[in-house]
């Protein structure tokens, strides 16, 4: 039913045909362009199956309540983190490698990525996401008036 | 201070196991990545907490061990996405995880207790009871 969009304005619609075959890939590459300094928190990697996509994440430490999934106007966030141990004194840690704190991630979908369908699970610190694609419109005809 | 407590292995510190370390790891596409996890190690009153980050690793694909006063962590991750699965793009690897530390003597091994959550392992390293002073009779000639 519902479609993600990238652009809405008349323009979009052309230079949309082209990016369609590798929307996914350049809107993922789109996200990334204002970062600059080392790597993104969490890394994701981004599979493409035959009817959906599937997007994993590495996220230790999160609970499922401390994890936020959002999607408005075809991008979705994934918001989330973890605290350093309540009760632990700071002053009493020998080693401390692993990050901690709140991190946030968006991603731009493709078109033609089903709304509906989307699912997501956190097993054992790593998240998936699936993305069913929509399913293809048939091709329409559009009628021609001369004078 | 901290000779009588546990300390990660030297070592793997310094880079001399086969293991690489970190996301650096640069084994070639067919073989396994094995990378040595994040952790945190603090005190508390009792002994030591040690956390360690290993997403993708469950109970069943866990190994922890102790032998010869070293503590071995050894984590499998199984492939997520399903065979036929086209990898668009990539910001990590898949691989399993391994490290080990050499544990004190104040450690107790028998009383060691680990537990696995959302893909962090935390492992409780009590100290040895303090012994009672223990008086010792002297006998004379």
């Amino acid at each position: 039913m519902a479609v993600f969009r990238w652009g809405h304005s008349w323009s979009d619609a052309f230079s949309d045909l082209e990016r369609e075959v590798d929307s996914i890939l350049q809107s993922v590459n789109q996200t990334f362009q204002g970062l600059r300094f080392g790597r993104q928190h969490p890394p994701i990697n981004l599979y493409d199956l035959d009817d959906h996509y599937l997007i994993t994440a590495e996220i230790a430490g999160v609970a499922t309540e401390d994890l936020d999934l959002a999607i408005a106007n075809g991008v979705l966030t994934i918001r989330g983190g973890r605290q350093l141990d309540e009760g632990a004194d700071e002053n009493r840690y020998r080693r401390q490698e692993r990050p901690h704190g709140s991190w946030q991630r968006s991603i731009s979908l493709p078109e033609r990525v089903s709304e509906d369908g989307l699912k997501a699970d956190l097993t054992n610190g790593i998240l998936q996401i699936v993305l069913p694609k929509a399913q293809d419109e048939a091709p329409r005809q559009i009628p021609v008036t001369g004078g | 201070m901290t000779n009588e407590l546990s300390r990660p292995n030297p070592d793997q510190q310094a880079g001399n196991t086969e293991q690489r370390s970190g996301r650096e790891a640069s084994t070639p596409p067919d073989e396994r990545y094995v990378f040595t996890p994040p952790i945190d190690i603090h005190e508390t009153d009792d002994g030591l907490i040690l956390r360690a980050d290993l997403p993708g690793v469950s109970l069943e694909t866990l190994e922890l061990q102790v032998q010869n006063n070293r503590l071995t962590l050894f984590g499998r991750v199984p492939q997520v996405a399903p065979e036929g699965a086209r990898l668009v793009h990539q910001e990590y690897h898949e691989g399993d995880y391994l490290r080990s530390f050499i544990l004190s003597d104040n450690v107790d091994h028998d009383r060691i207790s680990a537990k696995l959550t959302n893909g962090v392992l935390e492992v409780f390293l009590p100290h040895t009871p303090k012994s009672q002073p223990r008086k010792i009779q002297v006998s004379g000639s």
